[in-house]
């Protein structure tokens, strides 16, 4: 499975750069959501197939291959 | 035995093969829309046709699905199961795979097609839950579960709306 190169932006330096915090009013982190929504579908199962595995790994449960 | 990893992707693909109508829901339809949320188990409203469970029944057969929490025995799912309006949690060769013959208030494959979306991933042609039935359904349940998450699809829902040009 091919890796997905594009990589989510980071809130701190988004934070430190921008003025105004990139929170919605209940918290949720938008600087996430629409770095999602700029991927296609297929992209998007590929972070979530990628993030499992990066949590997995973490806990021992799968190697990297 | 330890549990596989699970793979959306190669599930959906062995769906696809054996032409199983069914719409996406949970957590995989909310990544499919854009929901930066993670989940472990790819969760399908399935058709309860005479016709499609067969075919359902014919992709499990492949998937090596069984139910999953017990312990020393794999129950193989059958047709009785599938025609069930409840759900089947599943562990497969792909990894978990939750059919639900019908979500929230009752709501069924047929009940729910009109509320879909056709994506393209690959060759593969499916059926998402539109993100805003996702919201209604989850808020509907009302577990805490469900709670959780609700803030993040709702931000995810006006975050591709203001995309669209639309304003709520």
């Amino acid at each position: 499975m091919r890796l997905i190169k594009t990589k989510p932006p980071n809130p701190l330096k988004q934070s430190a750069s921008i003025k105004g915090v990139p929170y919605s009013e209940s918290g949720v982190d938008v600087t996430l959501i629409r770095w999602m929504l700029s991927l296609t579908p297929a992209e998007r199962l590929r972070v979530l197939h990628q993030t499992i595995r990066s949590i997995l790994r973490l806990k021992g449960g799968v190697s990297n291959t | 035995m330890a549990s596989p990893t699970p793979d959306f992707y190669s599930l959906l693909e062995t769906l696809s093969k054996y032409q199983v109508d069914f719409i996406i829901v949970g957590g995989v339809c909310g990544v499919l829309h854009g929901a930066p949320v993670t989940t472990f188990d790819l969760d399908i409203v399935h058709s309860r046709t005479q016709e499609n469970l067969v075919r359902l029944l014919s992709a499990l057969r492949e998937l090596d699905a069984y139910f999953r929490g017990r312990q020393d025995q794999r129950l193989k799912p059958k047709q009785d199961h599938l025609s069930s309006p409840g759900h089947q949690l599943l562990m497969t060769r792909f990894g978990p795979l939750d059919l639900l013959g019908t979500i929230g208030t009752g709501w069924s494959y047929e009940d729910l097609l009109e509320h879909s979306d056709e994506i393209k991933i690959g060759k593969m042609r499916l059926r998402v839950l539109s993100l805003e039935k996702l919201i209604e359904v989850k808020e509907e349940l009302g577990s805490e579960k469900d709670k959780a998450i609700l803030p993040i699809l709702r931000q995810t829902l006006l975050e591709k709306q203001k995309r669209r040009g639309k304003k709520k």
